[in-house]
């Protein structure tokens, strides 16, 4: 937190950029295509998904969810160490240039387009898709209503940009009332304060909404959501010049990581045992605190992994970082538009998930050589 | 007295203003965001305290904008100071008033974006907003009759007494909209019309705001000394 004071003392140098986190965003951003992508063969996602297909396997529930509590708060800790970085290396100032041409530019421009094609895409399966998907179904039966009722405005899966704004703003405030120094006098990180309190500061989070958690997509702030990625964020911007806590905590890699499958278990067994009343209302404490020790562990191993193995330049992951933000920003519309026409194919669910999946970064990655890479695009998205 | 203007020194004034208010404005873009996440909470209490945060905030940058950039620096002296620069007193005014309508503006703007986005995207009667104009436009007379007093007026008392009073008349003022019936008709519709009762009161709101400022800048800006 201190770079949210540039009065504080300086501490280690912070300018050199760390390759690791560059290649953790770009895993956190491509995860992300696997998680959606595989929600359609979740038998738990099975009535809500648009693009749910007719083989499904509990074997995607089991694997999905723990990559859903690791995904995003994994991005906003990369997030927050690279708004320190640019804060360091080019001010408050810097920052808001770089938010408004990377961040808010490219939200206010890909959000439409990708609401359009998201919907064209859904308008063409209600018309033309044989077998469609429960949801398909229900939005089938909304549109014969004589006044159907509307869907409120949101942000989409662009929901990740709306809250780094927020964020950032968060940080500004931060910076501003003064509270980073405060913070930095009482309290005195170590590896194992921090590898204990990370999951009780993002409980609360988690114990504020349902389980699994949804994506924040609401025009309006959620609380659950400032609770559950806000610390992430600030660990993110506490890590530039205090690198050293993930290096101490290396020896407790595969015994955290043991700690995260046992509690992941955990988790999934609540969910069996969920009623669907259950659904719609906030976590028990004891799913909420799971839930919690999974995503702040599971964070912090694959922040030490990530260290450890993918800490030198190397060519294609450099490429992967480079894309992986148009990557994201393209893949539902295109997700969506291959799923839907994939539902009338029987064919085996890994068979469908691989090619869906495969299909959509195939096309992400040629739009990418082709439109961005070598044009001014890229200083906006590549 | 020159009566060019001397805009660098002018600009000057105006970024120190919006510095030294920074720590203000924190505080409201914290309470905002905190009011917002209410209001994101569908539901009828967290909306109700969402709602009284956003006024509470309105009506806290209109006094804060007005008290930190004149009654604290007039109470610090720093006007002293500021006769040491090359500035006439019409520059000084001048920067007073586009400083103070800057710290203003910015955070009441952004609130009103947002009150707009909330009408529209909830499930609220599309009709409200016409309300909301209104409230808005009061908060914004009142704050425009706080700064002419304080730019006019020395008196500490005197001015928390504009800042006050003109805030506190929003109560009279809401029961005056509740008991229009052609306003109140359409409150509860879902089609955004403007009624005549209402545009007349947003005009008028809009011709007391720009007298004020103009008197301020009148007043102040044809002094040949600043004392």
């Amino acid at each position: 937190m201190s770079h949210l004071d540039p009065g504080a003392a300086p501490a280690a140098p912070s300018d050199a950029r760390i390759p690791a986190f560059d290649h953790l965003r770009a895993l956190a951003m491509l995860a992300g295509v696997l998680f959606h992508a595989a929600l359609a063969y979740s038998p738990m996602m099975h009535g809500f998904w648009p693009t749910a297909y007719r083989a499904q396997s509990p074997w995607i529930d089991a694997i999905v969810w723990c990559l859903h509590l690791v995904r995003m708060p994994l991005f906003f800790v990369v997030a927050g160490y690279f708004t320190a970085w640019l804060i360091v290396r080019r001010g408050w100032g810097g920052l808001l240039r770089q938010r408004l041409r990377r961040i808010l530019v490219p939200m206010l421009v890909a959000w439409p387009l990708v609401h359009l094609a998201t919907s064209a895409s859904t308008e063409w399966a209600l018309d033309h898709v044989v077998h469609p998907s429960p949801f398909l179904s229900m939005v089938k039966a909304w549109l014969a209503m004589p006044d159907p009722p509307g869907m409120p405005p949101s942000t989409g899966h662009l929901w990740f940009l709306y809250y780094l704004l927020l964020f950032t703003a968060l940080a500004w405030v931060v910076h501003a009332l003064d509270w980073a120094r405060g913070f930095a006098r009482t309290v005195r990180i170590t590896p194992t304060r921090l590898a204990l309190i990370l999951p009780v500061l993002v409980a609360p989070g988690f114990f504020l909404t349902t389980a699994p958690h949804p994506a924040p997509e609401s025009l309006f702030p959620q609380f659950w959501a400032l609770a559950l990625y806000g610390p992430f964020f600030a660990l993110g911007a506490l890590l530039l010049d205090r690198v050293d806590l993930l290096l101490s905590l290396r020896r407790w890699l595969w015994p955290g990581l043991l700690a995260c499958v046992l509690a992941y278990v955990g988790f999934l067994v609540q969910l069996d045992q969920r009623e669907v009343a259950d659904w719609a209302r906030t976590a028990p404490w004891s799913t909420a605190l799971l839930q919690a020790l999974v995503a702040a562990w599971g964070t912090l191993a694959a922040l030490i992994a990530g260290l450890r193995w993918f800490n030198r330049p190397r060519a294609w992951m450099t490429y992967l970082a480079r894309s992986s933000y148009w990557t994201y920003l393209l893949h539902l519309p295109v997700l969506f538009a291959l799923q839907y026409v994939l539902l009338d194919h029987a064919l085996s669910w890994p068979l469908a998930l691989l090619l869906s999946c495969g299909l959509t970064l195939a096309i992400c990655l040629l739009s990418y050589e082709l439109l961005v890479r070598r044009t001014r695009l890229r200083d906006w998205v590549g | 007295m020159t009566r060019e203007l001397n805009w660098p020194v002018i600009r000057l004034l105006m970024i120190k203003d919006w510095q030294l208010f920074q720590k203000q404005l924190a505080a409201h873009l914290l309470g905002g965001i905190v009011a917002l996440a209410f209001l994101g909470m569908a539901k009828p209490w967290a909306f109700y305290i969402g709602s009284l945060l956003l006024i509470i905030l309105l009506v806290a940058v209109a006094c804060f904008a007005v008290s930190t950039s004149l009654l604290v620096e007039r109470k610090e002296q720093t006007l002293a100071f500021v006769m040491s620069l090359p500035v006439s007193p019409l520059d000084f005014t001048v920067a007073k008033l586009a400083g103070n309508l800057l710290t203003f503006l910015v955070p009441f703007l952004v609130m009103a974006l947002f009150t707009a986005i909330i009408i529209f995207s909830t499930p609220l009667p599309d009709g409200l907003v016409v309300l909301a104009a209104l409230v808005f436009g009061h908060v914004l007379v009142a704050y425009c009759i706080s700064l002419a007093v304080a730019m006019q007026v020395e008196s500490e008392g005197w001015n928390l007494f504009a800042m006050i009073g003109s805030m506190v008349l929003i109560n009279p003022f809401l029961m005056l909209i509740g008991q229009m019936d052609s306003v109140q008709s359409v409150l509860r519709g879902n089609a955004v019309i403007w009624p005549a009762p209402a545009l007349a009161i947003l005009g008028a709101q809009a011709l007391i705001g720009l007298a004020c400022l103009a008197f301020a800048l009148w007043s102040n800006g044809r002094k040949p000394a600043f004392y």
